[in-house]
């Protein structure tokens, strides 16, 4: 009677050096652990005297989703960083090819899941175009009107983000009370209250409804009020104002540069809005400002804050004129079910919270598009993290990241 | 920042503070709940006609586009038959591998239907491969299977569903959506739809709404 | 005895209980009371009279210890209510009415969680640091006097060892930061030992100019000299060492505005993220207890420690009025006293059930005649309570002692509902470009005034 012959199966990790032995718990792990693939890589992977790295995320309370940072830092220093993406990404242009022009709406809205109407706008216009579709104006008023709502809340949301990363716990409260608000509107006429599915190819899924004009009424008597007295707490609070102020500069030729749009371009001293540069929709009919700040070489931190509490007001303004000069009429053109628009290419982009948002549709004549592309702002803006990070602390990373306000939903895609 | 240091604070401290005694958002559920529009449709609930009929059809589209299959339906169909299990929700993990290995194109034994009565199937077999088990062939094998058996045994479209690696709410939906093909044998009298005998008011209605719409009594 | 046994197994399960109790008390209880007041007690007086020292001492830790815990509960359910309301939230409401035992029932979860330490942490460093982080906040307590009288140790160096030993907090937070093998630990360790380094100074300096006026480094002797009006409270002798020193002791205690050792949206938990379980608990406690010692030290220092805002003595004088309880000498009533004990709660328990029972017309009369009770039970509470306040100046000390570090308390949660937190430079410059110089002119201008109004011969 021999023993059993067991097999021999070498211990994967004995001599890879990418997996941490018993013995060897207690020293830190090489970073990285594999040999680096670029020169930029090698570069950053390289700790000068008294550096260290710091991994951020995807799990930390203030990286405004699953945005990863490693961050190599001396002391509080900071000295270099190097964003690491792709934790959300979930194939939403793959998605959407494969999907007829219906579905695309509702596989789009979980894509900025903070602004969903904007994201359901840019496709639906780019479709129009594309299918030659006329929509009716009382359809494109109650786009306008929902989605400078949206925006509203969007702007609301960020301001919150921004007092708490930076400590404050009170701010987030007051925004959500303020977005909770809107988005009940919006639910009202749109029957959800964060991916709305309500555009659709050709108008709106159904008119306004009473429940929503009352909760409007009604918001609308005080949001200029509410929304004063809710900045007050924060904008001459000096320990926020000198957090915020002459971080994270963005001047005029890197922003353009760069590709930045949205409210991140204008506080940087551009005057440039989709609405106005390319105007899309009824807002030639609209009267409203185009805020600029950091006019004097570019723009801060603080700027870009402020600029997003101007842009509110704006919004107020607009939603008010909708409501005087929405006509009566359709809110969706007759269509047919079925749409298999002409071999073609569109391209459309409206201005979202936090830029332009754009897409870009190849038809090859079937039900589905052939090609569907995401511009995504918050994906440019955050190429400018690691420039405007450098030689800053710690903490400002924090600030000068909410206040360039990415949503990791729309930079993953 | 106000011209007097300090000033700033001092203004947010009073905001805190007035707020403090201020009315409060929150709404106190579940004792209270909130204002739902009508409108809303995020309701995680099937909906009943104005008869107190379920409205839904047992049409299984819902749990076929469910991406994550996490949709479950179970228990009598709207006509009366026992079958539309899709799977018991104790056997989500099971589920899990059953469906990968599905998309994947190899047959799954499906534990939660083996109670149902054995019958023979090896025609069912015959049929699948005599169509090369190709799942977009599904008509032309369920009608001859009808034809093996005079009607579509559950057990059957069970096996056919193993067989092609078609999820069974595919096949049912597709068997279920096409007049000639039935479930019970040709002798069996068609189940009645569910809640037949409660729509005593709907003659009533129907024949009001008529009256109504037409502006004169239906005959 | 069989009989006994057989009729006790014929009793009910609660009889079982009762009837040995019973016994217990009827029997053993007499015996122990003779022994002890014969033999035990005379010893254990003697023992205690010739140690009393250190039974003092004894006596003044536990009673710290057990209050310290109530009182970091009772300070963490304000802050969860207090910044709800703030925030237009209701906060915790589930447990008890208004969610009162919310912060109990949370710290029971706290011990019975996973005490959890990391693979690589130094363990025993990881292990002691918390401990050592609470003990060094419960040592703070034995030097305050929570009244006249009602203090742990009457040191006449108290403020030194306050500041000696409030400053090893800092040892314990760097211990816990370096040996929990996280870079946001380590990072929450530093700060706090620069922080808290930083802060001591202008801390210290802040009330050097109330020793000088006070001539005293005894906490106890700075307490009994506001005694009097409001306007006898250092603070408006020294109100920019008052500001000077609330601004560090925010600081010292990391809270809001200056939180950056726990920053949690930067560094996670700072020095408590690798924590977790009870040990978490006494990092959290000893949080909250700081919080109140500063409370306690700035309404100890500035804000008239436990006198009351108005000298009541000065008040009857005006008057030509002699406190009103002189006049009130039970023992003259004589055999009368024994009828008004027996009758005064009958009839003052009718009197208060009568209107109860005449203006609600649904009201049964034996519940009026509870409610008649309660009410004359509250009456008397609040009459013992009043005279235990008028005889006892160490209850009204603790009074108002109490009142005035919550309202100092509520200070601090209200600027944690309202600040966001500042940045490691800011926060290092204003303790050494503003603080510091700031309380460095307070000392000099006390010091010249003192020099001053001495040389005139103004006292």
């Amino acid at each position: 009677m021999t023993a059993p012959v067991q097999p021999h199966y070498p211990h994967p990790s004995a001599d890879d050096p990418r997996i941490m032995l018993d013995a060897q718990i207690g020293q830190y792990e090489q970073v990285p652990p594999y040999p680096p693939r670029t020169e930029r890589e090698a570069e950053f992977y390289t700790l000068g005297d008294g550096e260290m790295f710091l991994n951020m995320g995807p799990q930390h309370p203030s990286t405004h989703g699953v945005l990863r940072v490693v961050l190599k830092i001396n002391g509080e220093k900071v000295v270099d960083l190097d964003p690491v993406l792709g934790y959300l990404h979930r194939g939403v242009e793959k998605l959407c090819e494969n999907s007829d022009y219906h579905h695309i709406i509702s596989q789009i809205d979980p894509l900025e899941y903070v602004s969903s109407l904007f994201m359901e706008w840019a496709p639906v216009m780019a479709f129009e175009k594309l299918m030659d579709v006329q929509v009716p104006r009382r359809a494109e008023y109650i786009r306008v009107l929902t989605g400078e709502l949206l925006r509203i809340a969007s702007h609301a949301l960020f301001q919150g983000w921004m007092a708490l990363d930076l400590g404050g716990l009170t701010p987030i409260l007051y925004s959500f009370i303020e977005r909770d608000e809107i988005v009940e509107m919006l639910a009202a006429v749109t029957g959800q209250r964060m991916l709305f599915n309500y555009f659709r190819i050709g108008g709106v899924n159904g008119d306004l409804n009473h429940e929503f004009m009352s909760r409007l009424g009604d918001w609308m008597s005080r949001a200029a009020v509410q929304h004063e007295a809710n900045i007050g707490l924060l904008n001459e609070n000096e320990i926020f104002v000198r957090r915020m102020r002459d971080i994270g500069r963005v001047d005029r030729d890197t922003a353009l540069r760069m590709g930045v749009t949205g409210p991140n371009i204008r506080a940087a001293g551009i005057p440039f809005d989709v609405r106005r540069a390319h105007p899309y929709s009824v807002y030639p009919e609209l009267e409203f400002n185009v805020p600029v700040r950091g006019s004097n070489g570019g723009g801060d931190s603080l700027d870009r804050y402020l600029l997003r509490l101007d842009e509110v007001r704006e919004s107020i303004r607009i939603i008010d004129q909708c409501l005087h000069e929405m006509p009566d009429g359709p809110v969706m053109a007759r269509l047919p079910r079925l749409m298999r628009p002409r071999p073609g290419r569109a391209w459309a982009a409206v201005e979202s919270p936090r830029g332009l948002f754009g897409t870009y549709v190849i038809s090859d004549g079937t039900d589905q598009p052939f090609r569907f592309r995401i511009h995504d702002p918050s994906f440019v803006h955050l190429q400018l993290v690691g420039m405007l990070m450098k030689d800053n602390l710690i903490a400002d990373t924090m600030a000068v990241m909410a206040s360039l306000d990415p949503v990791m939903g729309g930079i993953d895609k | 920042m106000t011209t007097v240091p300090g000033m700033g604070l001092v203004h947010g401290m009073g905001l805190t503070l007035r707020r403090f005694f201020a009315p409060k958002a929150t709404i106190m559920w579940p004792e209270q709940n909130a204002d739902v529009a009508p409108r809303f449709r995020g309701r995680l609930q099937l909906l009943y006609d104005e008869y107190g009929t379920l409205k839904c059809e047992t049409c299984f589209q819902c749990a076929q586009a469910c991406p994550i299959e996490c949709i479950d339906m179970g228990g009598v169909d709207t006509r009366g038959r026992f079958h539309v299990h899709w799977g018991p929700p104790e056997t989500y993990g099971e589920r899990r591998e059953e469906s990968a290995m599905r998309r994947a194109g190899r047959p799954v034994a499906d534990a939660a239907f083996t109670r149902f009565d054995p019958m023979d199937v090896t025609p069912v077999t015959a049929i699948a491969e005599a169509h090369d088990f190709e799942p977009k062939d599904l008509l032309p094998m369920l009608e001859d299977i009808q034809a093996a058996y005079g009607y579509l045994p559950v057990a059957a479209l069970k096996h056919l569903s193993r067989q092609t690696g078609a999820w069974y709410a595919f096949v049912y939906g597709a068997a279920s959506s096409f007049k000639h093909l039935r479930f019970e044998p040709p002798t069996m009298p068609a189940a009645a739809p569910a809640g037949e005998g409660l729509r005593s008011a709907e003659a009533g209605y129907v024949s009001a709404l008529g009256a109504a719409l037409s502006g004169k009594a239906p005959a | 005895m069989t009989a006994i046994t057989r009729s006790l197994g014929n009793v009910s399960t609660v009889g079982k209980v009762v009837i040995p109790l019973l016994v217990l008390i009827l029997v053993v209880g007499p015996l122990v009371t003779v022994l002890l007041a014969t033999v035990i007690g005379p010893w254990v007086v003697g023992v205690a009279n010739s140690n009393l020292g250190i039974l003092r001492f004894v006596v003044a830790i536990t009673g710290i210890l057990l209050f310290s815990i109530p009182a970091a509960f009772i300070i963490i359910y304000m802050e969860l209510k207090v910044i709800a309301y703030m925030n237009l939230r209701v906060g915790p409401n589930r447990v008890l009415p208004a969610g009162a035992a919310h912060s109990v029932i949370a710290g029971l979860k706290v011990l019975t969680k996973e005490d959890f330490s990391p693979t690589s942490a130094d363990k025993t460093v990881f292990t002691w640091a918390p401990v050592m982080v609470f003990l060094t906040a419960v040592m703070t307590f034995m030097v305050i006097p929570f009244g006249p009288g009602l203090v742990g140790a009457p040191l006449n160096i108290g403020l030194l060892y306050l500041f000696a030993v409030g400053g090893m907090t800092v040892v314990g937070l760097l211990l816990a930061g370096w040996s929990s093998f996280n870079k946001y630990s380590l990072l929450g360790g530093l700060r706090s030992a620069a922080q808290v380094v930083s802060y001591e100074i202008p801390l210290t300096l802040s009330v050097v100019g109330l020793i000088l006026l006070a001539g005293t480094l005894s906490i106890d002797s700075i307490a009994r000299q506001q005694a009097g009006w409001v306007w006898d409270w250092f603070v408006f002798r020294q109100p920019l060492g008052a500001l000077i020193f609330f601004i560090a002791g925010v600081a010292e205690a990391n809270r809001t505005p200056f939180d950056l050792t726990e920053a949690d949206s930067e560094i996670v938990a700072g020095f408590a993220t690798e924590y977790s379980g009870m040990r978490f608990g006494f990092l959290f406690f000893a949080e909250y207890v700081n919080v109140f010692i500063m409370s306690a030290l700035i309404v100890t220092m500035f804000f008239g420690a436990w006198n009351a805002p108005v000298d009541i003595n000065a008040v009857l004088g005006f008057f030509h009025l002699a406190p009103f309880w002189v006049y009130l000498q039970p023992g003259e009533l004589g055999l009368g006293l024994l009828l008004v004990i027996a009758v005064a709660p009958l009839l003052v328990t009718l009197a208060l059930s009568a209107p109860v029972y005449l203006l609600r017309d649904s009201m049964p009369a034996w519940k009026a005649l509870v409610v008649g009770f309660i009410l004359f039970n509250l009456l008397v509470i609040g009459a013992l309570g009043l005279a235990a306040y008028i005889d006892w100046d160490w209850v009204a000390g603790l009074v108002w002692f109490m009142l005035k570090a919550f309202i100092f308390v509520f200070v601090f949660v209200w600027m944690r509902g309202t600040f966001p937190r500042v940045r490691i430079d800011q926060l290092m410059g204003f303790a050494w470009k503003w603080l510091l110089p700031a309380a460095l002119l307070n000392l000099f201008i006390t010091a010249f005034a003192i020099v001053i109004l001495k040389s005139a011969g103004i006292h």
